[in-house]
């Protein structure tokens, strides 16, 4: 990035050593979770062994995740439900982010206001008109219950990161575009939303994480075993009364976390390569 | 599970049993009824529990009468939720299984059940009093009330054998001679006072009670926390806490005192039978050194929490003489007592033909609970159930205060707090 | 959407046309927003004024209310626990927000250098986005455990104290503990946002500064801020409406114990209304979280007018 020569010593200050903190502090807890995940609860509870290091690992609660619970349901539920829901709020959240963004027209303020107001309806109540309109549209059990009630979580987020991200476009490049005829439609598809791939990639993964994170629409929505998310099934059968299943609840958390991971991984190597094609375009 | 055999035997018979009379039975039944009922219910701690319903009971009743019977499971924290929004927009499933206050909170949409709560309670030698305490609203059944999920002491026996205790002491003072000598021994008591669902509860209203304090009168308006009795519960609570604990209990939920039993942190805490179930499946040797009595004694008496589970039909449901007849079919001794069976009484029976049931031998430790259901009582007692009493449930009223004392504030202080929030709230009921 | 679009011989047509018309800013604007407006208001609107009416009732669970005014909020103000929970929303919202602004704008600029299994790195950094909130947070119950505590442990081999400092059940460390869980979650989101806006900088910029003989801190301060603006802004006023309106989190941890340390508005809005089953009271706190959200809302939606003439 940078062409000066940098000592060792500004390397270590300014990369290794916040990069090595910050990593220990995000992967901790998950260290936790890998390795109660693989004790026996009698290791567990043991307060007298190192809690860190597994002493007798044990793959148990793996195979009870998978063989005793519809887990593998749930996760492809959670994947498709989050999959659709994320593209039905990129699509909606560019719709009124470009014109917001870029246009002026009369209610503007107005509409950019109200979309974020969406957030001043408070959660803990709104289920239950919510589960109302769910009911007399027909969709009560059914993954499009939550397919069309999570867009409204993530749509105004959406809006307002894209919004964002196409100011960061310089507006020459738009008229440059037009003066050459493109149609503002044209304008939008072939110069603004190419140069926005990492602000989509990045309100992407938000929408795609708030997605398959929900738990009171699914809770509420979604009542049967076979059409449950990952968290909401986790809790309901791994909770039972005052008495976690610990093992199989840090499994679960982990074997449904880290296949998105390395997807994301995937997206944002994909934004760096794209902006640098962008960018020498431009 | 020493009950299995004997108990599948039981099931095969009254199975057959089953099977006959549904073959004359079951064509004119079938075509006049739906052709499926759902009934909501918390995920079970005990897992064949939740098994029996779905397997054997639903095939018995849907091979009597044709209908077939959805068991839906929900988390114990989630089933308000739950059955908050089916009340709320009269649509969802057609049964429930319900808390403890919340046969008054849904009274209207509950459908009225005395007459198959009498009828039971003629079968199966009739109701303990709290069943009625828990389920009856305005002189009206709401729910058939299942079994109680008890909250007693839990208590180490090797370790209070080691600080001279052969058994378990009889009152809170001697209680708390026990805790100071065995928190020295590094053996501290662990009692939860933080926001948990019952746990807390559990122990502070029988405490408060043992002591002769009272939130309110039986006639549910005149408030009276404020008194000699309560201080000297909350200065007991302070003393309890501070000799025999250690400060993490004022933040616990209801899962802390079980992973701290386990994980041989503490020696004594107020919980359902849930520590000794999970300690015979993985700790077979501390399971041998745990056991359970009844709450000790206050200068008032002997008071233990009323946790009932029950099953409500809501009126929303399309065929509600089908729905009664399934709750009286469930009720009825074959099927109930084989369902209360394998739960192995976790679930301890409100009705009196249950009191010597065999299933009380399987694990003669869980005995008290049956004992302590003779003398428990829904928080807010003499109270009866209202709004204003849920009230002080969800905001913790009682359980803050004694917290806070624990946690440095005056006797004095505290009651006044509880006092002003009790003031608000009944101000409105 | 291809309703819209407009060949371009089209409007090179002097008279009127639909092409032309349709690439009037007015019209282009509001084509582009009716739909998603229309669906939010549908799925929104009617819970939302559902909820203001819920907050002007008497009105219990599952039985018909009665119009009171405002009589709830009244009570709301004179309720000690309910002042108690405005002070723990404000502190709660405004440490882990900064918490979250400062380190991922400090991870994303490191994030933004060459090194080796940078990508690597980057997909372990949001794992803890990744991870449903209420499976992670019941990890955290374990972490924050003294008798487990990887902090409690080594005070205790290193004979300091035992069991040591107590996570949940003080009440300054509760809140602390639940602050720092909450930056855990969301510092992730935060440096790959702020990365993502770092990426959009052109190079050029950057070595012209230079050039100019601008240092590392200049350059911060002069090019990457200014630039960077519009999205800090954006991430941190929705990184303040989502802990401000937190949930899960606290729920599964304390429940808003020990002694209502850590109950903010959701959670005792939520036991107010579920719990209690006194929905107009519990809609009436939860709308109290309203007038300091709008604002915030307010101030966006003025920022980014003002930013565009």
């Amino acid at each position: 990035m940078t062409v000066e020569h940098r000592g060792w010593r500004t390397r270590l200050l300014t990369l290794w050593l916040p990069l090595g903190v910050s990593l220990v502090f995000a992967l901790f807890p998950f260290y936790w979770m890998a390795i109660t995940s693989l004790k026996s609860n009698q290791e567990l509870y043991n307060r007298k062994v190192m809690p860190l290091i597994v002493h007798h690992p044990t793959l148990k609660h793996y195979v009870d995740l998978l063989t005793e619970t519809s887990f593998l349901e749930w996760t492809w539920n959670t994947f498709l439900v989050a999959v659709v829901s994320t593209a039905i709020s990129l699509v909606f959240g560019a719709m009124l982010a470009y014109p917001l963004a870029r246009m002026r027209f009369a209610g503007a303020t107005m509409v950019s206001f109200a979309i974020a107001a969406t957030y001043l309806v408070p959660q803990p109540l709104l289920f239950v008109p919510l589960a109302d309109l769910i009911n007399r549209l027909g969709l009560g059990d059914t993954l499009t219950s939550v397919m069309l009630t999570y867009p409204t979580l993530l749509i105004p987020f959406c809006a307002w990161l894209l919004m964002g991200y196409f100011r960061t476009v310089p507006i020459e490049l738009e008229d440059a575009a037009r003066i050459d005829g493109a149609s503002r439609l044209q304008t939008l598809t072939k110069i603004v939303l190419p140069l926005c791939g990492p602000g989509f990639i990045s309100a992407g993964i938000f929408a795609f994480t708030l997605a398959q994170n929900e738990f009171l629409y699914a809770l509420i929505f979604l009542t049967k075993t076979e059409v449950r998310t990952v968290p909401v099934g986790a809790i309901a059968e791994l909770v039972k009364g005052d008495v976690f299943y610990w093992g199989q609840l840090m499994a679960a958390a982990l074997l449904g976390s880290i296949p998105v991971a390395i997807i994301y991984s995937f997206f944002v190597e994909h934004y760096v390569a794209g902006l640098t094609a962008g960018s020498v375009k431009g | 599970m020493r009950v299995s055999s004997r108990q599948s035997r039981r099931v095969f018979l009254q199975r057959t049993a089953l099977g006959t009379a549904g073959a004359l039975l079951s064509p004119a039944i079938a075509r006049a009824q739906p052709k499926s009922l759902t009934m909501m219910h918390e995920s079970s701690f005990v897992p064949p529990y939740d098994a029996f319903f779905k397997n054997k009971l639903a095939a018995a009743y849907e091979k009597l009468t044709g209908i077939k019977v959805n068991y839906d499971v929900v988390s114990v924290g989630s089933l308000l939720t739950r059955v908050t929004t089916a009340a709320e927009n009269s649509s969802g499933p057609d049964m429930t299984a319900i808390g403890f206050n919340w046969a008054f909170l849904f009274d209207d949409k509950f459908l009225d059940v005395s007459d198959i709560a009498a009828e039971i309670g003629k079968e199966s030698g009739g109701w303990y009093d709290s069943a009625q305490e828990s389920v009856v609203v305005n002189g009206k059944w709401k729910a058939i009330p299942f079994g109680n999920i008890g909250q007693l002491m839990n208590w180490r026996t090797d370790w209070f054998k080691q600080a001279g205790y052969d058994k378990f002491p009889d009152t809170w003072d001697e209680l708390l001679e026990a805790g100071i000598k065995l928190k020295k021994a590094g053996h501290p008591f662990g009692f939860e006072l933080g926001h948990g669902f019952g746990d807390n509860h559990g122990w502070l209203y029988p405490l408060l009670w043992s002591y002769g304090g009272r939130e309110v009168e039986a006639d549910g308006k005149t408030i009276v926390i404020d008194s000699d009795e309560t201080a000297r519960a909350i200065d007991f609570c302070r003393k309890f806490f501070k000799e025999t604990m250690f400060e993490d209990v004022l933040g616990w939920t209801d899962v802390n005192n079980n992973k701290a039993f386990l994980s041989e942190q503490i020696s004594c805490t107020n919980n359902a039978e849930s520590i000794l179930w999970s300690a015979k499946k993985d700790f077979p040797d501390m399971a041998k050194v745990i056991d359970q009595s009844e709450n000790p004694k206050g200068p008032k008496g002997r008071f233990h929490m009323l946790n009932p589970l029950c099953h409500s039909i809501f009126t929303h449901t399309k065929d509600q003489k089908a729905a009664k007849d399934f709750l009286r079919w469930l009720m009825a001794p074959p099927q109930a007592g084989a369902w209360y069976d394998v739960a192995v009484t976790y679930y301890q029976p409100f009705l009196h033909a249950y009191d010597d049931a065999p299933m009380w031998k399987v694990e003669p430790r869980n005995l008290p609970y049956r004992d302590a259901l003779k003398t428990a009582h829904l928080p807010g007692w003499p109270a009866p159930l209202s709004r204003a009493q849920s009230e002080s449930v969800a905001k913790f009223v009682v359980v803050d205060m004694f917290a806070k004392a624990c946690a440095g504030k005056s006797t004095k202080d505290v009651i006044a707090d509880a006092q002003a929030q009790l003031k608000q709230i009944y101000k409105q009921a | 959407m291809t309703a819209v679009f407009a060949p371009a011989e089209v409007r090179r047509r002097p008279a009127f046309s639909l092409g032309r018309w349709l690439e009037r800013e007015g019209v282009f604007s509001w084509l582009m927003v009716a739909l998603p407006v229309a669906f939010l208001v549908l799925m929104v609107g009617y819970p939302f004024f559902y909820g203001i009416w819920l907050s002007l009732q008497d009105r219990p669970v599952a039985k018909p209310g009665v119009f009171i005014g405002l009589a709830n909020f009244v009570n709301d103000w004179h309720d000690p626990v309910f002042r108690q929970v405005v002070v723990n929303t404000f502190v709660y919202t405004i440490a882990a927000t900064l918490l979250k602004m400062v380190g991922g704008l400090g991870l994303a600029l490191v994030m933004n250098q060459d090194f080796r299994f940078k990508n690597l790195t980057r997909a372990l950094l949001l794992l803890p986005f990744i991870v449903p909130t209420v499976l992670s947070t019941i990890a955290w119950q374990w972490i924050l455990d003294p008798a487990f505590s990887v902090i409690n442990w080594a005070l205790k081999v290193a004979d300091i104290a035992d069991p040591g400092p107590s996570w949940l059940g003080n009440p300054h460390l509760a809140m602390f503990s639940l602050i720092m869980v909450n930056t855990w979650r969301g510092l992730p989101f935060y440096a790959i946002t702020l990365l993502a806006g770092l990426q959009t900088i052109s190079p050029e910029l950057y070595e012209a500064a230079t050039i100019d003989g601008a240092g590392r801190w200049t350059r911060f301060r002069y090019v990457t801020l200014p630039l960077l603006k519009p999205v800090i802004f954006i991430v941190t006023m929705f990184s303040v409406i989502f802990t401000f309106s937190d949930f899960q989190l606290i729920y599964v941890l304390t429940r808003g114990g020990p002694a209502n340390a850590t109950h903010v508005f959701a959670t005792y809005a939520f036991d107010v209304a579920m719990g209690a089953g006194q929905f107009g009271q519990g809609a009436s706190i939860a709308l109290s979280m309203v007038p300091p959200l709008a604002l915030i809302i307010l101030a966006m939606a003025i920022y980014m007018r003002s930013e565009k003439s």
